[in-house]
């Protein structure tokens, strides 16, 4: 987890909340870093970051909500767990349905919250990870040929090989060819597998 | 006595009457001759006794009176006639052949006006009885406007319902009123030459915290008003009665430096109960109303509390938020190989400023919700402000509004009860915020406290970017039950006016620049 680089950020307008809540992160062993609004934390490049958002719900000027909504529009994918006061749930669960990772109320048993930091985390790694594959998956398509991308794209739509040797007026035998051309540059000897990485790369 | 005396003088007649009397008949007839025809009535008479019987009838102007006469002779018709009030108005004329000084003297001493000798001229006597007769026209004008005057002294003085007392040069009373009298429930005889001061001062009667009315110190007063015509005015004192009770009054003394002889100085007084039982029932009121206005608002907190308990609930878990997390960072302290003591301590410093912070906002909200009647205070005016924008932040947050404050610096004390001025400002921060809220608009509330130039006041201001309030709405902001609000009662801002008014303050209404509200209020600068 640590070559990801991440880091737990915390936009929290309380001071010893804020203060409080980065030194606990930190006793536990992750990088911090810690803003007193939400202007602040915009400052920074927001859709490049590596971590998790712990995000106070109700903050004067912007609050969490509209930061929240704001980073969406923005592409910003980090997974948000946000903190709510007494009578904040119905906004938690409305943001939750936006997509934020989950909440926690004050005043919250550190467990949980460490917790909810971990999934974050991981979310954020599987995230980062799904993309460097996707990525990755990207490059290998880009290598095939028009003529291999064309058969893949057949080959996925579950022609058999004589029906793409019919469609395209080639023989069957240079359908052969391309297809071992197509699995090899894709890295897969399965076709399931391939559907699986085409689908994976478009989405 | 004086009425009757006016009557006499009415019965004078605009023609002069004149009594001829001479036991002579010669000189009756030499006298009637010279006198008759020049516009006088005249009268006769042959003796002494028969003059008195007239002049008690006729009541004659002039009467020319012979000396030598047998029975009772002139001088002696003289002094009866004087001793009589009823007669002793007559001026007389002695006529008498005796010409020597002593019966001269004895006819001025019995209260003749002039002599003349026989024989007489005749052109003397005229002019003689002209003389006398204009003088008493003169003398009997005189009287009349006199007991005209008297009359209506006494008249006056009469109706008066204040008492009066006349006061000589030792501070005795030498004249008192009917009211006076009444007042002290005794005749006029049995204050006639008592001393003001110890008759009424005589008692351990002092209203309580003035030493002001001590017999002492009144005395010394009264003299200089009797030496130095000073003058004294006491609008709440004792006097004490004849017979040791009380009662109050509010009484003035003034010297009178142009007056008669006798009196140096006049005490008005009067009795003061019934204002006193007005006073103290309108202070019973006041005060019933103060306490229904203290309960009203104690009632209007406690709601007012009520509505903020979500931010409240939110200042507590702040703190409580920050002491978990610090004792758990504690926790991982001490477990550590090497016990970071500084960090140690740091952490447990921070918690106890967070436990002081939570338990500052419970005991701000106890203050503001306890009991009424905590009587005004004097206290400063930074420390107001501080207080009052506390809270505001809590209501400021909750409704994600951002509450901008300028407090100027070095603001005078104020004599106030503290947290009624407190909820008149949260109840007008909180209408502002619900206004910007209702109408969705963003913007901040603003709150200010300065002292107004030029006056002894300090003013509040609370100015939010809301709608505004429109302007056929506005005469009636103040009026109980009126309200803008779905959920209103409309008592919020009766209530306080009420508390401002009660404070000696004035709060009032005007639109700022931004199209919004500015409700103010004034109070006024502590002694």
């Amino acid at each position: 987890m640590s070559e990801l680089n991440q880091t737990v950020y915390v936009v929290e307008d309380d001071e010893p909340v804020r203060d409080s809540l980065l030194l606990l992160l930190k006793a536990e062993g992750y990088a911090t870093k810690g803003y007193g609004n939400a202007a602040a934390f915009l400052e920074e490049d927001v859709v490049n970051l590596s971590g998790c958002l712990i995000l106070d719900i109700r903050m004067p000027g912007m609050t969490g909500m509209e930061l929240h909504k704001k980073l969406l529009e923005m592409g910003c994918a980090i997974p948000v767990i946000f903190v709510t006061g007494h009578g904040d749930v119905a906004m938690a669960v409305e943001a939750m349905k936006l997509g934020a990772v989950d909440f926690v109320q004050k005043p919250y048993r550190e467990e949980d919250l460490l917790e909810k930091v971990k999934q974050a985390l991981s979310m954020d790694a599987e995230q980062q990870e799904a993309l460097k594959y996707k990525e990755k998956l990207k490059q290998r398509i880009e290598s095939l040929t028009p003529r291999e991308l064309e058969i893949m794209d057949m080959m996925i739509e579950g022609n058999a090989n004589k029906v793409i040797a019919i469609e395209l007026d080639i023989s069957q035998r240079t359908v052969e060819i391309h297809r071992s051309r197509v699995m090899q540059k894709m890295g897969t000897h399965s076709l399931a597998q391939l559907v699986q990485m085409v689908l994976a790369a478009r989405s | 006595m004086a009425t009757a005396a006016i009557n006499v003088i009415k019965k004078v007649s605009r023609q002069d009457q004149i009594l001829l009397v001479d036991d002579n008949p010669a000189n009756l007839k030499i006298l009637y001759e010279t006198l008759d025809g020049r516009g006088y009535k005249l009268l006769v008479a042959d003796s002494g006794e028969k003059a008195v019987s007239i002049v008690k009838k006729s009541h004659p102007d002039l009467i020319l009176l012979d000396v030598m006469m047998p029975g009772m002779d002139g001088f002696e018709v003289c002094r009866v006639l004087k001793q009589d009030p009823e007669t002793a108005r007559s001026s007389i004329i002695f006529l008498s052949a005796l010409d020597d000084t002593d019966s001269k003297v004895i006819g001025f001493d019995a209260g003749g006006v002039d002599y003349i000798s026989k024989p007489f001229q005749i052109k003397e006597v005229i002019a003689r009885v002209e003389t006398h007769l204009k003088i008493h026209r003169l003398e009997q004008q005189l009287e009349w406007k006199n007991l005209e005057l008297q009359t209506d002294k006494t008249s006056i003085l009469e109706a008066m319902s204040e008492g009066i007392y006349g006061l000589n040069r030792k501070g005795q009373i030498i004249f008192a009123n009917p009211a006076a009298c009444r007042m002290n429930s005794c005749e006029e005889s049995e204050l006639l030459g008592q001393s003001f001061t110890n008759l009424h001062f005589n008692h351990s009667h002092i209203p309580e915290g003035d030493n002001e009315y001590d017999l002492d110190r009144i005395t010394e007063r009264l003299q200089r008003v009797l030496t130095n015509g000073e003058s004294l005015k006491i609008g709440h004192a004792m006097f004490s009665r004849l017979d040791g009770t009380v009662f109050p009054v509010a009484f003035s003394a003034a010297s009178t430096s142009s007056g008669s002889f006798s009196t140096h100085a006049v005490v008005v007084f009067h009795d003061i109960s019934e204002e006193l039982e007005q006073e103290q029932e309108l202070e019973r009121a006041r005060q019933s109303l103060d306490a229904q206005r203290a309960q009203l608002a104690h009632v209007s907190r406690l709601s007012m509390m009520g509505e903020m308990a979500a931010g409240i609930a939110h200042e507590v878990n702040q703190p409580l938020t920050a002491i978990v997390n610090y004792v758990r960072l504690a926790a991982r302290i001490s477990k550590a190989e090497d016990l970071d003591r500084e960090s140690m301590t740091s952490t447990l410093e921070k918690i106890e400023s967070q436990c002081l912070r939570a338990s500052q906002v419970i005991q701000h909200i106890r203050d503001f919700v306890k009991k009424p009647l905590q009587g005004k205070e004097i206290v400063t005016g930074e420390q107001l402000a501080h207080d009052i924008i506390e809270l505001a932040e809590i209501e400021a947050k909750e409704h994600g509004i951002e509450l901008v404050t300028k407090v100027a610096e070095n603001l005078p004390n104020l004599n106030v009860e503290e947290i009624q001025v407190q909820q008149v400002a949260l109840n007008l921060l909180r209408n502002g915020m619900e206004a910007m809220e209702q109408a969705g608009v963003e913007g901040t509330i603003d709150f200010s406290v300065q002292v107004l130039e030029g006056s002894n006041k300090v003013r509040f201001d609370v100015s939010d970017a809301g709608p505004g309030v429109k302007e056929e709405f506005r005469e009636s902001l103040f009026s109980p039950f009126f309200t803008t609000k779905k959920s209103g009662m409309g008592i919020g801002l009766t209530l306080c006016q009420s508390i401002i008014h009660s404070h000696g303050g004035e709060i009032g209404y005007q639109p700022n620049e931004l199209g919004g509200s500015t409700f103010y209020f004034l109070l006024p600068i502590a002694e």
